[in-house]
Formats: C-alpha cells, sequence, structure tokens
C-alpha cells in the first residue's frame, strides 16, 4: 500500500513535465495572435510589434519554453496577459470558486441520486420508481444551459427569490449547483438502482434479512455499501473532470470560476493562463484518481495494492 | 454591465473602448467633450495655439491631486505623455499620439508647452482621450492593475473575473458624483445582460445588444436609453483581388445591398443606413452624399457590363458573433448571381487574418471583411485615414482592402493640419465624396448607442454621450 503510493506520488512530476510540454506546444499551434488581440482591432502594427516584443513572444518557441519551464521549477508560472496577475494568484483566486460550486452540486447529486436509486431499487415497478426514473431520464436529458435560463427567469427576475449571479452568499449557489448537479445526480440514481437491484437479490442480503435485522439496516449498510464501489469510480471521475471547470454553468451564471477563467484564456490566446489551469487540472485528475483507489479499498476490503 | 472585461487599469495600454468605459470615471485628460461635442476645458483651463499650429501652450488646472496625493502639475502632464511617446515602453495607447506630438514640456508648473509634429486640427480633441496619470504610480510600476488618476471617483478593487469597484473621491475638485461607489461587472453571456438590468442586480447595462431593445423598451422595470450613432459598419472589399478591382464590380455590391432591411433586421431599428464613410455624431458628416440606393436592377447591369453577367463567386471572412448579418448579405446578393462564400472565424483567428498583408490575404483567398469602426476622439481623421489612407494598408493599419487614391491621400493630409473648422468640414466634404465615388467598401450602417436603466435606481437619469461613455452629473 505504501509503496503504492510514493509510486504514484512520484510519478506525479513526470506527468507534470510531460504535460506541460504538450500543452506549451499546443497552445503555440493554436492560430491567432496575443499580441494583436492585446492591442486592440483599431491599434496599428506599430503598436502590435511593441506588445508583441514586451510579451517576449518575439523569442523563439525553445527559448520561450525553456524560460517557462524555469520559472516554473520555481514555483512561478507566468503573469497572465490579460489580467496583469501572476497565473498563480489569479488560480488561487478562481479555483475557490469552481471548488465550492462543484462540491455543492455533487453533495445535491449525491444526496438526490442515491436516496432515489435506493427507492427506486427498493419498490421496483412501482409508481415510485417510475417517479425516480422519469425523473432521472429529464435530469439526463434537459439541456443544462436552457434548464439554467428558465430558472434564471423565473426565481431570480420573476420571483426574486435568489441573486441572478456572482458568488456572494450561500443563496447564490442554490440554482447554479442544481443545474450542475442535475446530469450526475441522474447518472447516480440509475447507476444506484441497478446495481442496488443485483445486490439485494444475492444471499447475504437474505441471510441479513434472516438475521432480523431491520430494512434500514439491510439496504443501506449491507446493500447500499456494496453498490457504492461502481458509482464511487464514476463520480470521482465526473468530479475532477468538474474541477477543470463547469463552462456553460460558470458563463450563464457569470460564475467566477475557472472554466471562465480558460474560456476567456483561450479567447485571448492567453498562454501563461491556460499552461496554468491545463497544469492544475492534471494534477487534480491525477490526485482525484488516487483518491478513488483509496477511497474503494476502504469500502471494499477485498482490494489491495500492490 | 458590459458584455466584455476590462483589459487593463492602464488608460495607456489598451484601445478598447469598453475598457475606457471602466477607466472613465478614475482618470481626466486635459480636455473633454461637452454635450456637442465641442472641447471644453478640464485638467487643462485655457490653451494657445501659434501661427504655425504646432506650438500648443496650455494652463492648468491648480489645486488638483491625484488620487494617491501626488500633486497634478506640468511634471505629472509631461511624464504622463513621455512615458506614452517613448517606444520603448510598448504601451498600446502611444503610437497615434507618437505621430503626432514632437515633444512635451514644462514651462512652469502650471503650464505646458506640446510641440506637434505638423499642425494637427484634431490635438485637443486628442488630448480629450488622452488620460493623465499619476507619475509616483507610473514609477512604482503598478497602474496596469491600480488605476490612479485624478476623476470624481477613486479605484478600490479589480477582482479579475468579478468586477471593477471605484469609489467616491471625497476630494475631487467638480460636481459631486451621485453614487458612493460604481461596480462594474460583465459578461459574455447577452442574455444574462438582459436579465441583470430587470431584475436589478445590474443598475445600468450598456452597450445593450438591440435585439433587447425592443422588449425592454415595453418592460416597465427599465428605461430604455438611446445615444447618438457613431460606429460605422462595412464590408472591405479586397480591390487587390479580381474582380473586386473592378469599379462596376464594386458599385454593384452596393447596390445590390439593401441598406434599410439590414436596419431592421440585425439592428432591430437602432440605426440608420449608411451613406458616406463618416458617422453622423461626426461634426464633418455630410447627410447629403448619395450612397448607393437598393436597386438589384441596376446592379445586374453593372455586373453585365463588367462581364459577370453570369455570377460570380466572392469569399468574405466574419467572426463567429457577426455571421447573421454576412448571411443577409449573403441572400441580398445572390439575387445578382454574386455566390458569396462565407469562412467563419474565431475572433483571435479573424482578427490575425483581416490584418493580413495582400500576398498573405491571396493566399487565403480572402476577398471580403465585416467589420467596423468608431473614432475615440469622433474626430473624422481619425476616422478616415486608419482606413483609407494608402499608407494605412494593412498590416500597418485597417485599410484592409488596399484602396489607394492619391488624391484622397493629399486631401485627408491637408484636412488633418486644417485648423479652421468649417474649412476643415469642407475638405472631408470632398473626400466623403470620393471614398463614395470609388466604392473601396460597401458601407453598411451606423449603430445607434443603447443602454438600459433600472428604474428607480439612483442612476436612472443617466445619459450617453456620443460614442457610447456614459454620463451621470450635470443637468
Amino acid at each position: 500500500m505504501r509503496s503504492y503510493l510514493a509510486r504514484k506520488i512520484l510519478m506525479l512530476p513526470l506527468i507534470l513535465l510531460v504535460a506541460s510540454f504538450l500543452i506549451f506546444w499546443a497552445v503555440h499551434l493554436l492560430p491567432g495572435d496575443p499580441a494583436r488581440i492585446m492591442a486592440g482591432m483599431q491599434a496599428d502594427q506599430q503598436v502590435v510589434n511593441d506588445v508583441r516584443s514586451r510579451l517576449g513572444l518575439d523569442q523563439p518557441f525553445s527559448t520561450q519554453y525553456e524560460i517557462f519551464l524555469l520559472h516554473a521549477l520555481h514555483g512561478d508560472l507566468g503573469v497572465s496577459i490579460r489580467s496583469h496577475k501572476s497565473v498563480a494568484q489569479e488560480i488561487g483566486e478562481r479555483f475557490p470558486h469552481t471548488l465550492a460550486l462543484t462540491t455543492v452540486s455533487y453533495i445535491f447529486a449525491l444526496v438526490m441520486g442515491l436516496t432515489g436509486g435506493v427507492l427506486a431499487a427498493v419498490y421496483r415497478g412501482r409508481w415510485l420508481d417510475h417517479l425516480v426514473m422519469m425523473g432521472a431520464i429529464a435530469g439526463g436529458s434537459i439541456a443544462n444551459f436552457w434548464l439554467a435560463l428558465m430558472a434564471m427567469n423565473l426565481f431570480a427576475v420573476e420571483l426574486g427569490w435568489v441573486p441572478l449571479i456572482g458568488a456572494d452568499s450561500w443563496k447564490s449557489y442554490i440554482l447554479p449547483a442544481v443545474t450542475l448537479g442535475l446530469l450526475p445526480g441522474a447518472v447516480v440514481a440509475r447507476m444506484c438502482r441497478a446495481s442496488m437491484l443485483d445486490i439485494i437479490h444475492q444471499d447475504y442480503i437474505r441471510t441479513a434479512r434472516a438475521k432480523g435485522l431491520s430494512t434500514f439496516n439491510v439496504y443501506v449498510k449491507h446493500a447500499l455499501r456494496n453498490a457504492l464501489i461502481p458509482i464511487v469510480t464514476i463520480v470521482g471521475m465526473n468530479f475532477s473532470g468538474l474541477l477543470g471547470g463547469a463552462v456553460i454553468t460558470e458563463t450563464v451564471f457569470n460564475w467566477p470560476g475557472i472554466g471562465r477563467l480558460m474560456v476567456d484564456a483561450v479567447r485571448d490566446r492567453d498562454y501563461a493562463t491556460i499552461q496554468g489551469i491545463t497544469l492544475l487540472t492534471v494534477a487534480i485528475v491525477v490526485t482525484i484518481n488516487l483518491a478513488v483507489d483509496l477511497l474503494i479499498a476502504m469500502i471494499d476490503p477485498r482490494v489491495r495494492f500492490e | 454591465m458590459q458584455l466584455e472585461p476590462p483589459l487593463t487599469m492602464d488608460p495607456g495600454d489598451h484601445t478598447a473602448s469598453l475598457t475606457a468605459d471602466v477607466l472613465d470615471p478614475v482618470y481626466e485628460s486635459l480636455t473633454r467633450f461637452g454635450q456637442s461635442l465641442e472641447v471644453v476645458p478640464c485638467l487643462a483651463t485655457k490653451w494657445s495655439v501659434d501661427a504655425s499650429g504646432t506650438r500648443w501652450t496650455l494652463q492648468l488646472r491648480k489645486g488638483v491631486q491625484f488620487h494617491d496625493g501626488t500633486p497634478f502639475d506640468a511634471d505629472a502632464v509631461v511624464s504622463s505623455f513621455r512615458r506614452l511617446l517613448d517606444p520603448h515602453r510598448g504601451l498600446a495607447g502611444g503610437s497615434r499620439l507618437r505621430a503626432v506630438i514632437g515633444g512635451v514640456q514644462a514651462i512652469d508648473p502650471g503650464t505646458v508647452l506640446f510641440t506637434l509634429k505638423t499642425s494637427y486640427a484634431s490635438f485637443l480633441s486628442m488630448l480629450a482621450v488622452t488620460p493623465i496619470v499619476s507619475p509616483a504610480a507610473d514609477k512604482q510600476g503598478i497602474l496596469s492593475r491600480h488605476a490612479v488618476g485624478t476623476g470624481p471617483y477613486q479605484f478600490l478593487e479589480w477582482k479579475t473575473g468579478e468586477y471593477v469597484l471605484e469609489q467616491r473621491n471625497d476630494r475631487y475638485w467638480g460636481h459631486r458624483p451621485p453614487t458612493a461607489q460604481l461596480k462594474w461587472m460583465w459578461t459574455s453571456e447577452p442574455m444574462l445582460m438582459n436579465m441583470s438590468v430587470v431584475a436589478g442586480q445590474a443598475d445600468i447595462v450598456n452597450p445593450l445588444p438591440p435585439i433587447f431593445g425592443e422588449a425592454l423598451a415595453r418592460n416597465e422595470r427599465v428605461k430604455l436609453v438611446q445615444g447618438g450613432e457613431a460606429r460605422v459598419y462595412w464590408m472591405a472589399l479586397n480591390m487587390k483581388s479580381r474582380p473586386l478591382d473592378d469599379l462596376r464590380v464594386r458599385k454593384a455590391l452596393n447596390y445590390a445591398t439593401d441598406r434599410d432591411a439590414l436596419v431592421r433586421t440585425q439592428l432591430r431599428g437602432y440605426g440608420t443606413p449608411a451613406n458616406s464613410p463618416l458617422a453622423p455624431a461626426d461634426f464633418a458628416y455630410d447627410a447629403q452624399i448619395q450612397g448607393y440606393p437598393y436597386d438589384p436592377g441596376r446592379a445586374k447591369g453593372l455586373l453585365s457590363q463588367a462581364g459577370y453577367g453570369d455570377g460570380l463567386t466572392l469569399k468574405a471572412v466574419v467572426q463567429e458573433a457577426d455571421a447573421d448579418l454576412v448571411e443577409a448579405l449573403q441572400g441580398m446578393w445572390s439575387k445578382v448571381n454574386v455566390n458569396l462564400q462565407i469562412e467563419k472565424m474565431e475572433t483571435g483567428v479573424f482578427s490575425q487574418a483581416i490584418f493580413g498583408s495582400a500576398q498573405q490575404k491571396a493566399a487565403q483567398g480572402i476577398q471580403c471583411v465585416f467589420a467596423s469602426w468608431s473614432a475615440e476622439d469622433l474626430d473624422p481623421d481619425y476616422q478616415l485615414s486608419p482606413l483609407y489612407r494608402t499608407k494605412s494598408w494593412s498590416p500597418a493599419g485597417a485599410n484592409l482592402g488596399f484602396y489607394s487614391n492619391p488624391r484622397l491621400d493629399t486631401l485627408l493630409e491637408i484636412a488633418a493640419g486644417e485648423l479652421d473648422t468649417a474649412k476643415r468640414a469642407a475638405l472631408y466634404g470632398q473626400a466623403q465624396q470620393i471614398i463614395s465615388d470609388d466604392a473601396p467598401h460597401v458601407l453598411l450602417y451606423y449603430s445607434r448607442d443603447l443602454a438600459a436603466v433600472h428604474r428607480g435606481s439612483r442612476v436612472e437619469s443617466m445619459r450617453l454621450l456620443p460614442g457610447g461613455r456614459v454620463e451621470f452629473d450635470g443637468p
């Protein structure tokens, strides 16, 4: 177990190094001139050239990568050409917003999905099952930006119950978290139902029931714990993906998170910011995958790492 | 609330009008524009020019301080201009000044002298859009993140993804501004601007996309505010490519364009069909220029004279956001057998493609480019010289179709140096006619500045200055 962990952790810098080169190379392949974008459409060529040399973009590719790498090794991801702030500081300000929104939306998704999935499995074929599954199909198929706009118009513009945009209070979380949590909630509900149905017909569940355990204990302690294994894997992967920024939700709700930062950075060819966010995302995905492995070992004692 | 974030807090390092809007309450210039676009005193109280038109002496306002406590005086003005004139600084706002201003010096603490390279009529207008920054803040190198000027509001905070916050400057020398704080927000989702002002989460949205104008005009929670028409939209025709080197073809495209329909559909009526390369907000705009009325019959005649009676194919590039308009043109031109092929581009790619040289455009097959222009100082020189002079051929400037007429070049040169406004307007009258006759562009329309304000907010009485800037105080 320890050596497995150590190996995974030692791999991280190597993965980041390879990723940094690929990202650096890919963003420089993007057509479009950051100097022109910064200087503006009404700027003349002289200005564009001045801006380019000030940003160091007139240097050869290898020199630019060398400078980037040396700085990155010292923890300096460069300065955003857009906000004139250090990329690390920029990410530091924006990432907590994304983390908070993703966490809240996943709590919502898990509570809704697990409750719905268990109930649907227990009441299989009855109206509650049909209701939950209809909800899951709707939640999985409605375009979330459309739902977001409808919900915003009703709850924020017409009724005024929640703020329309921004991340100022707990109320600001309601609409974006529900919008973002709906799809994973639907996935969890369907998976949970299927996996519960597999399990509740197995012998050990019958044994548990025969022992005289309460219904709650049978379903939640014995059945759900085993049903969780595939769900944890899927949720873990989705969660890490979302930490890279829920682009559409963040844009629609003007959420100051990392997803919007990334979109803006790509639009402005803000190389340093694109690199910084992508490296962060790589690190997060690797870390969360590791955490998922460990979590599964905790849930399922049969899993051992060599 | 507006549609894009500010690029910087340094007023000398951008050319974006929405960034200028955010910085406007914090900074002031030596002069400013009055209601009818006349130049009036601001940080300079009076001025004089010598007979040659190249030496301008300005008296400065006394007792003014920057927000960081630095006194405003001649040295501050000199350092504020020198940093822009210094090519090594590479500030985006500098190149236009470098072409005009030879030098600037302090005569005494209350007087500065500008020496121009040649006489330049719109010098005072140019000063109105050149904000003065605190020399101390510039020395510390903090201006890109931290705005320090002399304006009615002082800069508080720029949260990059969220807002810029400005607070009333209690030591301001002029009228006391109406609100204690200004908060600037932005979104890339136009629908959100619409909903924000209805919900009252934003007091003002500016500029308002015209598509929401009609609905908001009927909404009792919102007041629609209309301004002037300062922005010109056009399709540049690449005169280095066949068959657009033929005047008859260019004229035919102009006749084949139904500008009224474009104003109705693209601007929802908030604008006017273009007849001249100058916008109506410009003092030299000539409403009498005939332009090209919609006449598909005449267009067909010209095309068959030019040998394209059977039709021709052209390629246009456009930013994705503007694709609707070019598709409308595609429909109109197809009625005279012109097949317009459209290549949609993401903004970054587009900005690189349209500023290509003639060879680059030939290689990419770019024949038509849809673009727009608004002169920040609302002066005809800055509207016409970058777009139509031979020396402004892209990539050097925004003459995107490589138009060249030596007579026009000379005329624009003379007009730029003519200090008598009436004579100058007459020269620009001739220039507008020449450009219209040569048809290097298909001029489309002028958009009207449009904003919406939430009723009952403290800024309900706001107005739009020509060019779209918001003004709160005054009668």
